[in-house]
Order: C-alpha cells, then structure tokens, then sequence
C-alpha cells in the first residue's frame, strides 16, 4: 500500500527530499547481507509505498510540495532532478510568492481557504496514481506560519475528504530559544488542531537532532541539511519494509497502518517520538562491532531515562518496583524522572536478527498500569540491513517523553496570552481569543493525561 | 406403508454401512464408518474423531480452513460452547471430559441431532463449494442476526480501566479502516482484470473474465489443482445424492444408538426430517418441551430474587424501567426492519451472485443491477444514520440533563471524535 507525503513549508520540504533520498538509498544499497531475491522483494516493497512509477526508468516519489515562498520548493526540485536516481512529479509542486510571515493564522485563515482547491487537486492527483492508499505523511514545522497553519488547515481537509484513510503529521517541535517569538502561540494553535483532526503526531525535536549531530556525528559547523540528514535516517529506518509475520519472506504491506494500530488506538495519546542506535555516522562504522544485546540494552535505557541520544545516559535511572498502587507510582516516577511507557515498537534490521532478545522491553514495569506489554509492546524484523550498519535498531514510542517541552510551551503561550502580547496579529485574520481558549483547555488535558499514566 | 415395510422385513445387507459411508464422504474430515459402529459402542477409540468432526462442522469456515487447527482441548470447548448455544438439550455432552476420550456414543448422538435438525449437508456442501467467478457476498439481514458460537468469556480480575477500553476501541477502528482500504484495493484491481480480460470469455453474455478463470489461463498447475478440486466437489456431491437415497436406514439405526443410552431424567427424541411422521411424536416433544419450561422458570426465580436482594434497593421500578426499555429497544428495531422492507430493494437472491462488467448502453439481461443493489443499500444506510443521529441526540439531552442537575461538576469532552 502506497503512502502520499504532503510536503509543507521551507521545513517541509526540505525534511521530505532527504527522507526520499535515505529511502531510496537505502533500497538500492549494495551491501544488503541478504539474498538476491529478498533484496529484490525488499526493493520491490519501498517502492511500492514511496515512488511511483517511472517513465524513463526514473522513479517519482509520491509526494506533493506546497509552499508560499518559492525558493526553497525550486531549491528541492533541482536537487532531486540533477541526482538522476529519482525524482519529484513535474506538476507536484504548489508555490506562491507571498509567505506567511511566521502567523499561524496567515496560514490557516488565509491561506488554507484560499489554495484549498488547487492543492487538494494535487494530492487527489497523486492518489489515483496509487493502487491502494495507505494513507497521508504530512512533514510540517510547528513554529512557523506555513507549515503550522496551512498545515493544520490541510490536514482538517484530508480529514473530512478522505476519511478512511489514515493520517500521520511528522512535527518539528522548535529549538526552545527558537528566533520566532510567536513561535509558542504557532505551536500550541498547531498541536490542538492536529490533535482533532490527525491519527498520530510524530515529534522530532531541534534540539535533540542538534546534540546527536554535534556530539556523535561530529560535525563542527552543524547545517540544518546535517539535521535533516538525521531525521532522515531515523525515519527510513522506521518505514523500510519489514518482514509481515515471524520468520516469513513477505514485507509488511500497511507498514503505517500496523504502527498507528500498535502505538496510537487511544484518542488522547497520539504524541510519538523516535529514538535510534547506534546513531554514529556511517563513515566510523568500519571500526565497530555491535551485539543485540548492547545495543537494545541501550536503546532500553534511553527509553527509560527519556534520553535522545545513545551517549550521556543517565543510568541511575530505573524503573519502580511495581507493587505500588496506580497513584503512588505515577508520583514516584516523576521523582525518579522515569519515562512511562503507553506503547513500543521496536524495529530491527540487520544480522541475526532473530535471536535478539527483548525481554527488557517485555518488563510491565516500563507501561502504564491499563495495558499489558504484551498489548503495549510490538517488534519488527528484518534480515536486510539498512544502509551499511550491519546491525540496528530503531524504537517508535508513545511515552511521556515529550511531556516536560509540552508542558513548558503551554506554559510560556499562557504567559503571552494573559498578557494579550501579539493576539492582534491573530485576531486580524480572523482567530478568536476563544480559538486559543479552546487550544490551552485541549492541551492541558493532553499534559493531564500523560501526567497521570 | 413403505417405513412399516421396512421395519417388519428387515433391511437390505449392507445397506448402512452403504448409508454411513455416503454420510462420511459428505461430511468435510468425515471419519470411516468403523468409526460410526464403535461410537454405538461408546468406544474411547472413537471419540477423538467424532470430536475433530463436529469441531470442523460447527466452527465458521474460515477458522476451520486457513489456520491450522487448535489443539483437541479447545477443540472441545468450542464443540461444548457451540452445541450449547444452538440448545442441544442433553447434558451429558457438556459433562465429557475435554482431554477428548471419551463420549463417542454422545457425539454421535449430537451429529445427529444436527443433522436432523436443519439443512446442515447442504449448508457444509455450500461453504466449500469452488467457485469459478468473481463473488460478490450479499449481506442479507438474518445472516447479521445469527450469531456464530460464541467465544469464551473471560472474566476481568478487578476494575477494568476505561483507557484499556478506549485503547480496544481504537484498534478496532483502525482494522476497519484497513478492512475498508483493502476492499477498495480489491475493488480497483478486479475494475483492472475485468476491462483487461474483455473479449476473452467463451461465454458472450459474460463477456470478461474472472479472476479465477484468467489465473487459469496464467498458471496451468493452478489448472491442474482447480480440476482436483471439481472432482472432489464432485464426488462429495455424488455421496450427498447416495445419503439422500439411504438415510432411513441411518436413522432406524440411530434410534437403536439412543435406546442402547443409559436411561435419562429427560429423553430426547430424534426427529428425521421425514414430513410421514406421525404427531405422536410431536405430542411427545410439545410436552418435553413444557416440563423443561417449567424446570428452568423454578430454578430461576429464586436466582433472580437473591440477585435483585443483593444489588438492593433496586426491585420493581428496576425491573419496569428494564422492561420499558427493553420494549422501546424491540419498537425501535421492528421500525426499522419495516421501513427497510419498504426501502424497495429489488429481490435479494439467496445465493452469492458472479460479478460481471457490463458496457453501459447493454440494459438487458438477467442478473441484478449493481445501480439497484447500491441504491437499496444507500436507504438502508441514510436509515440507520437517521436512527444514529437520533439515539445521539437523546443522549446529548440525557447527558445535558445530568450536567445541568449538578452545577459544581464541569464537563470536559474529549477531543475530536
């Protein structure tokens, strides 16, 4: 089944051509450490979710990209056409010449109403190029004006037009002393309205792509095209296929579809959040050797101790005993700094895949008290190899990982609210103070919920 | 006069093992008929057989075929649980033992108290039949009415959270919204096949081929296995003409099984589907049936009454509010069975229909219309969104009832759907 990746924004898009060019690098890498026909499969797969297909022997990815600055947009276009291995669709591009000046409102009120048909008609297009939809992979930025409003605008679209089929919003969640200063108000205006109107959140946040860039990667003066390269690489290794059922040849044919069902059934837990190892370049790789057993001993501590990074774990962190009644423990965790799990899925890919032992994630310690790990927890295989690491893992969770930052912009919007700092500059395009009443009231019951797992 | 005959002369040698035979190559997994002659017998030998062959025949076809089948144990279970469900009135049966080795006369007993009951052959023969077209299942309305057996109930240790409740909900929402995306896909692949395969059909009324027949041509080992299946169809179809011929002389025997039975507080009688049967026997059965009513209404009533003691303070107006509602609950179903039936819906067939793709001008022909069906189903729907909104609106009311009658609580909603 086919994913359409709608592309929103300088952030939007210029995350999605280096989320298709890993994809498409990783399906055609050499070194698969598997055989010739389940690589055959493997590759046969990626495009089927990814690119459509060629004329001229090209593959076209599945995407639509919708901007009101046109730089950028063109910017992306090129670089994907004079890479000569895939490309964008020669009418997927939407572009104006106006900007939305980092205002959420803009972007919605504006905007939205006024470009509905034409980029509804694009994505409509794209969709009857597939066989069978999975559904949509929105890329947007929160802080902006763009991506936060036209995004969460579109997305209310795709919601009343297609509903069947299933949404998923990937957000950039900003650097906390971001340049925007109405950055908060975009946010929180952003989330409300996805929460309503989207299936699953998946968050990556500046600032933790920006540490695993400095302190692994090694990368002196750090681009946004570095942190994008990250985000990239931990996105491919989540959505390349992987094996349907224990031990068979078949890839999984609704990849998004069996993630939202393992991770985001309940309507107010949507919020997930990727961690990935070993995240070192590929370039250091040749002088290291990984077991499963380390690298899911890690990838467990980073869960637990809500680290993004596989180095400067705080190890002291452990979970509770269990015998604590529902209260006490929700309390003793947030001492303990303890990141409580709803649901995990871990995917991994490589040598030997099948005798990694995850029991560590199997502990019920690590959930919430109303659902069992073995409801809770869900793996993913696959013998192929993603890039050249010959062993990895990457976790998909619904935790409170992303409770604290959430909490702090509520925080910080309320603060410029109650004071009326900046609210003309909304209400002039038409958003009301209840607008923003009524976003505060959804996200306090969003920390609220979270708080008391 | 020709049972009298039979009964004063004696039958023809060879003839049941004949019938048992032709019974056993009907039955999907049906045993040998030397499994039949020891279960009279109430041999332990016999019973994992008979108990593997009712579990084939009760259980919904597509659990009986694509996985691999449950380990004996559950197997009885659900042939327990099963059997139950439809009333099968001797409690012998649920008594056996679920290591499975025992009770082969029971079963036996119970076998043919199915097929005595209902079209069971034919409704078997139905689920395995090989189909060469593309089907199109009609949902009729008493197919969603009659539950298969059900599963078993497990009881919640302690207060079930209502976020686990929520969390089921949402998967469940999420494979229906896979379910639906997947029969678009399979909508718009056979769209392919059928405008692909046009001209290719022998038979001009059709016109396109099915997806069988175009596998047929693609793969001829796929050939080879359709044609083993047709035969075997074939064949079991034949040994349901030869039961039809013989079965008396099955159930003159089966009557000789049930008086070899240990005496009971209550007998059943088997009642073959032969109309020559006199009403003495229903006579018999009326008056079973009344003694067994009245058994179950004593044995419930003072159940009932601790029940309602316990919970306390409940009584009466309990039961009348429960019984208003039930009635509201009947009105409102009949209301709109009826307005279904007025809906004009073209006469639903009663078997699956092949699904064939027709030019737009060609209006002739035999078959239902795809407009038609769609269209029926269309009123059904907006009905039961209308019936929906309705039932919304009076718990809206209810609910704004209750906020209203406690002015300290708020009320928060959750968000979206």
């Amino acid at each position: 089944m086919s994913v359409v990746t709608v592309q929103l924004g300088q952030c939007g898009n210029q995350i999605g051509f280096e989320v298709f060019d890993a994809l498409y690098t990783d399906s055609h890498c050499p070194q698969g450490l598997c055989s010739k026909r389940e690589n055959e499969a493997y590759q046969a797969s990626c495009k089927e979710r990814f690119f459509s297909e060629e004329e001229n022997g090209v593959p076209i990815a599945r995407a639509i990209l919708v901007d009101m600055e046109p730089k950028v947009t063109s910017q992306t276009l090129s670089k994907a056409a004079q890479s000569g291995r895939w490309k964008y669709g020669q009418h997927s591009c939407f572009c104006q010449k106006q900007g939305s000046g980092n205002n959420w409102a803009y972007g919605y009120s504006v905007h939205g109403p006024r470009h509905e048909e034409s980029i509804m008609n694009l994505i409509q297009k794209e969709v009857e190029k597939c066989d069978s939809l999975s559904g949509f992979f929105i890329i947007m930025s929160m802080a902006g004006g763009t991506g936060s409003g036209l995004g969460a605008f579109v997305t209310q679209n795709l919601q009343d037009q297609y509903s069947n089929s299933l949404k998923m919003n990937h957000i950039i969640w900003p650097y906390r002393t971001g340049e925007v200063i109405v950055q908060n108000y975009n946010s929180i205006l952003t989330l409300s309205h996805l929460y309503r109107s989207s299936d699953a959140l998946l968050v990556h946040e500046n600032d933790a792509l920006h540490k695993i860039c400095a302190k692994l990667m090694n990368i002196k003066q750090i681009s946004f095209s570095d942190i994008n390269q990250v985000l990239a690489h931990q996105l491919g290794s989540v959505f390349q296929p992987t094996y349907s059922v224990e031990g068979s040849c078949h890839y999984r044919r609704n990849p998004l579809g069996d993630l939202m069902e393992n991770l985001v059934p309940h309507p107010e837990f949507k919020m997930l959040g990727i961690r990935n190892i070993p995240q070192m370049s590929e370039n250091s790789l040749a002088y290291s050797t990984f077991t499963w057993a380390g690298l899911l001993k890690y990838l467990r501590q980073m869960l637990i101790s809500n680290s993004k990074m596989e180095e400067g774990i705080d190890w002291h962190v452990q979970p509770p005993l269990s015998r604590l009644p529902t209260l006490g423990k929700a309390s003793l965790n947030r001492e303990l700094q303890f990141n409580t799990s709803i649901a995990n899925l871990v995917i991994l890919r490589g040598k030997d895949v099948h005798s990694a032992d995850l029991g560590g994630f199997k502990d019920p310690a690590l959930y919430t008290s109303w659902l069992k790990p073995i409801n809770a927890f869900n793996v993913w295989k696959t013998q192929r190899a993603f890039r050249k690491y010959e062993k990895s893992a990457a976790l998909v969770s619904n935790s409170q990982f992303l409770l604290k930052p959430l909490d702090t912009i509520v925080g910080k919007a309320w603060n410029m609210f109650a004071s009326k700092a900046y609210i003309h500059q909304y209400t002039k395009f038409g958003l009301e103070e209840e607008d923003f009443l009524d976003s505060f009231t959804l996200l306090e019951q969003v920390v609220a919920s979270y708080c008391n797992l | 006069m020709g049972r009298r005959r039979r009964r004063g002369g004696g039958a023809r040698v060879g003839a049941l093992p004949e019938a048992i035979a032709a019974l056993s190559q009907t039955l999907p997994a049906g045993p040998s008929p030397e499994i039949f002659r020891r279960a009279k017998f109430d041999r332990p030998e016999a019973a994992p057989a008979l108990w593997q062959l009712l579990f084939r025949v009760l259980s919904p076809p597509a659990a009986a075929g694509t996985r691999a089948s449950p380990a004996l144990g559950a197997q009885v279970r659900l042939v327990k649980s099963a059997l139950c469900s439809q009333g099968y009135p001797r409690r012998v049966l649920a008594r056996l033992p679920e290591d499975g080795s025992q009770g082969s006369r029971e079963l036996l007993l119970a076998l043919a108290w199915l097929l005595a009951r209902g079209p069971l052959l034919e409704h078997l023969l139905a689920q395995t039949r090989v189909w060469l077209g593309d089907e199109i299942p009609l949902w009729q309305y008493e197919a969603l009415a009659s539950p298969g057996p059900p599963a078993p109930c497990q009881e919640a240790d302690g207060p079930v959270d209502i976020r686990h409740l929520q969390w089921l909900m949402g998967t469940l929402r999420f494979r229906w919204r896979d379910l639906i995306t997947s029969q678009q896909e399979l909508c718009a692949l056979l769209g392919k096949i059928h405008s692909y395969t046009r001209g290719c059909h022998s038979d001009r009324g059709l016109g396109h081929l099915s997806v069988a027949e175009t596998e047929l041509l693609r793969d001829p080992e796929g050939g080879r296995q359709l044609l083993q299946r047709l035969e075997s169809e074939n064949t079991r179809l034949e040994a349901a003409l030869q039961w039809r011929r013989r079965e008396l002389v099955f159930w003159q025997w089966m009557d000789t099984v049930l008086g070899s039975c240990p005496l009971q507080t209550s007998p059943a009688t088997f009642l073959p589907r032969d109309p020559a049967s006199g009403p003495g026997e229903l006579e018999l059965v009326a008056r079973e049936l009344r003694g067994l009513h009245g058994e179950l209404q004593g044995a419930v009533e003072p159940r009932r009454a601790a029940w309602e003691a316990k919970a306390g303070g409940w009584g009466p107006e309990w039961s009348a509010a429960q019984r208003a509602t039930q009635e509201a609950v009947g009105r409102d179903l009949a209301a709109l069975q009826r307005a279904w039936e007025q809906g004009g819906a073209p006469a639903q067939p009663h078997r699956p229909c092949r699904l064939v793709k027709r030019d737009a001008r060609a209006v002739e022909g035999p078959g239902l219309r795809a407009a038609e069906l769609t269209g029926a189903l269309r009123i059904r729907e907006s009905r039961l969104e209308t019936a929906l909104g309705q039932l919304q609106t009076r718990c809206r009311q209810e609910l704004a009832r209750l906020a209203g009658a406690e002015p300290g609580l708020i009320w928060i909603l959750p968000p979206g759907r």
